[in-house]
């Protein structure tokens, strides 16, 4: 109802005129002060149906001639009037109300409409300009609803970009917990074993420095020395130190090799886990490169193999936790894309302008229909529930935030080739020799 | 022992080869080698009582060596140690390559000796059985259903009217356990929940007191954890997803039938199934009750 009582605050309740009325009457009628504000005046019947409206302008017409007034004054209004005119009903709401105005409306707008109530009856006058006032408030309160909902979209978008970062990180964190299994098996075990190989060192170690208490001691007879003569013997026996150095050495670089492993995850995730967008400097991309490929490599190694092309590259300021993720999520879909076991090269180039890296794998490829829309929002090939479709969008948009562009080329069956090119800062060789 | 058992580890990280190697070295003749294909080479040409496989390699994954080895060396006990918790490679190592253990890295030091203990006893049995050519028996079998879901029982029901095996149906674990103490029961067809109750002990405890019995497990859970223990600790013959596939399942259950016949027609020895107590102390105690609510289901079988 408030839409329709819109309507009805637009009316004007003014007083209507007989089809009969002479047009001079009519004519005074129009210039007094109440009538002022009216382009026009209704004209209705016995029964209260309007019948039309009659125009200043077409008054000013008739008494612009010479002689207008005295040939025509004493007409009915009805000669004059326009029997069609605007009629819009009570009931009908404001935005339907100004197309059906706008739709009729001549220029110049010479008439004001007829408002009636559901049975047609004159109820009053709107004037063009009110209605005019009334859509431009109705227009600002829409755009405010509009600019609201901008505001909620652009916050929803914020927390889908975010709950798809912390689902590639939480992803990406099971997949490393899982592939520091394996040297952490290898350690555990080999520092187990470790232990009990070198308990009989140890009562080696016992059983020659009694034979060495033994020796120095001037009281010790001989029957104790042949005791820890052949006790020490024994000891060297069981404990074969000359056959223990080589397990012993394979064991101890097996092991810090494992927790080399280790701790490369680790720095691994914690380069990954930055969910900041701080820019540094001088970063190292094909450092970078190696740090995705750390993190995606349990993803990847029954997948692919994985050749590196990396050139020299100047170092490049960006945000290193924002270039990793989209690094991260170029290798996860070339090994998503492979179907048995395929390659993947990476390879990196500069040149005056600008860094190139290039991520090419041997999968499955895209149509040019599905290549078109790979940046899109949402858009994803994968069953629902496994992918975001948000992850390559989200690369575009980093690449783009660096200056950079990102583009792919894929053809069905042979592979899909991803370029990201970023744009070297321009060089200040000035500065440098000053 | 007068042959040595032998183990094959299958890693693609040599240093966990290496660390095996050394680990067993004294107990066992050890193999080992990076590449399933490999692998798979000398499972042709020489004799291996058990394979210690990795899941992830990268030229092909361990269900699928094992899968693989199952066909050129039935006999061989198949051990997956792997260092991720993968519903999927798990439900294809049970399914299609028949695996005896899931373990997982990093192991237990003990845990592991223990297993390779159990199937090295397994393997030194099977030696000993001088292996004459077997008549497969061609007896029907008993089917116990535990399972009320309409699906479940179409295709079950109609295996057995179409093979002619006698089909049981219970619809709680006591009834479930009734049956088992008066009636013969080659098969268990299962879902893991029957009437609210969890039905995974009483699977346990029939590993234990009837080796012979084979179960298939139907269900729409797929928790890789408890996967794990229904093969480690029941020794599981099939996990089916549920909804189920009709050919899959129909599969499973002749392939089930077909172990059945042939175990009944071999001596005990041979029956290379051994299950892992449960490590969970609140499975052990009902598995422990459950046992004797089974005896004379015990009885009849030692008798």
């Amino acid at each position: 109802m408030t839409t329709a009582s819109a309507l009805a605050r637009l009316l004007k309740p003014v007083a209507p005129l007989s089809a009969l009325m002479s047009i001079a009457d009519v004519a005074d009628r129009l210039l007094t002060p109440e009538h002022k504000a009216f382009l026009s005046l209704p004209i209705v019947d016995d029964a209260g149906k309007p019948l039309g409206l009659v125009s200043r302008s077409t008054l000013q017409d008739i008494f612009m001639q010479r002689f207008g007034r005295d040939l025509r004054g004493r007409h009915p209004v009805e000669e004059v009037m326009n029997p069609a005119p605007l009629v819009v009903s009570l009931e009908t709401n404001l935005e339907e109300a100004a197309k059906q105005i706008t739709a009729q409306l001549q220029y110049p707008i010479t008439e004001d409409f007829i408002l009636v109530d559901a049975e047609g009856l004159y109820r009053g006058l709107g004037t063009v300009l009110d209605l005019l006032k009334a859509m431009e408030a109705r227009i600002a309160q829409r755009n405010q609803v509009l600019r609201k909902a901008l505001v909620d979209l652009k916050e929803s978008q914020t927390q889908l970009v975010q709950s798809e970062k912390m689902a590639s990180l939480g992803q990406m964190v099971a997949g490393v917990a899982h592939e520091l299994n394996t040297p952490l098996g290898y350690v555990t075990n080999n520092v187990q074993l470790l232990r009990e190989l070198s308990a009989p060192l140890f009562e080696l170690a016992d059983a020659q420095a009694a034979l060495g208490d033994c020796l120095s001691d001037p009281g010790c007879d001989e029957a104790r020395l042949a005791e820890a003569l052949e006790t020490a013997a024994e000891a060297r026996a069981k404990a074969a130190p000359e056959l223990l150095v080589e397990d012993f050495t394979q064991l101890f670089s097996d092991t810090l090799y494992g927790l080399e492993q280790i701790a490369e995850l680790v720095v691994g995730l914690k380069d990954f886990a930055r969910l900041d967008r701080a820019m540094s400097e001088e970063v190292d991309l094909n450092e970078c490169i190696r740090s995705a490929l750390v993190i995606a490599r349990n993803g990847i190694k029954d997948k692919a193999e994985t050749i590196l092309q990396l050139g020299d590259l100047p170092r490049m300021p960006c945000a290193p936790s924002q270039i990793n993720q989209v690094l991260l999520n170029l290798l996860n879909n070339a090994a998503q894309a492979i179907e048995g076991f395929g390659q993947i090269v990476v390879k990196t180039w500069a040149d005056e302008s600008a860094v190139f890296i290039s991520v090419r794998d041997t999968g499955r490829g895209m149509t040019a229909e599905v290549l078109a829309r790979i940046f899109d929002p949402f858009f994803t090939t994968k069953p629902v529930g496994e992918g975001t479709g948000l992850g390559l969008s989200i690369s575009y948009k980093i690449i783009q935030d660096h200056g950079g562009q990102i583009r792919a080329v894929s053809e069905p069956g042979r592979g899909t080739r991803f370029l990201i090119r970023l744009p070297r800062p321009q060089a200040l060789p000035l500065q440098r020799s000053a | 022992m007068s042959e040595p058992i032998r183990i094959l580890f299958v890693d693609d990280e040599e240093r966990i080869l290496r660390s095996l190697a050394l680990q067993f070295r004294r107990d066992y003749q050890v193999l080992t080698e990076s590449d399933p294909r490999r692998a798979l080479q000398r499972l042709k040409s020489e004799p291996v009582h058990i394979i210690v496989s990795d899941q992830r390699m990268p030229q092909m994954s361990g269900a699928e060596l094992l899968a693989q080895a199952q066909q050129i060396a039935p006999d061989t006990l198949r051990i997956l140690l792997t260092g991720y918790s993968d519903l999927d490679a798990a439900v294809e190592a049970l399914n299609s390559g028949g695996i005896f253990r899931y373990l997982t890295k990093p192991w237990d030091q003990q845990e592991m000796a223990f297993t390779l203990r159990q199937a090295a006893q397994i393997a030194a049995r099977q030696l000993q059985v001088t292996s004459a050519p077997v008549v497969l028996s061609q007896d029907a079998l008993s089917v116990l259903l535990l399972d009320e879901e309409a699906p479940t029982f179409d295709v079950v029901s109609g295996f057995c009217a179409a093979h002619g095996h006698r089909l049981l149906r219970a619809q709680s674990l006591n009834e479930a356990v009734a049956l088992l103490n008066s009636q013969p029961v080659d098969l268990v067809v299962s879902d893991l929940q029957v009437a609210g109750e969890d039905v995974s002990p009483l699977l346990k405890s029939l590993a234990q007191a009837h080796p012979r019995l084979l179960s298939l497990v139907v269900t729409p859970f797929s928790d890789t954890q408890s996967l794990l223990k229904l093969i480690n600790e029941a020794q599981i013959f099939r996990y089916l997803p549920k909804p189920i596939r009709r050919g899959l399942f129909e599969k499973g259950l002749q392939a089930a039938v077909e172990q059945a016949q042939l175990w009944r027609a071999q001596p005990a020895q041979v029956v290379t199934r051994l299950a892992q107590p449960p490590r969970d102390e609140h499975d052990r105690e009902k598995v422990g009750s459950l046992m004797g609510m089974l005896g004379r289901l015990r009885e009849r079988l030692t008798a």
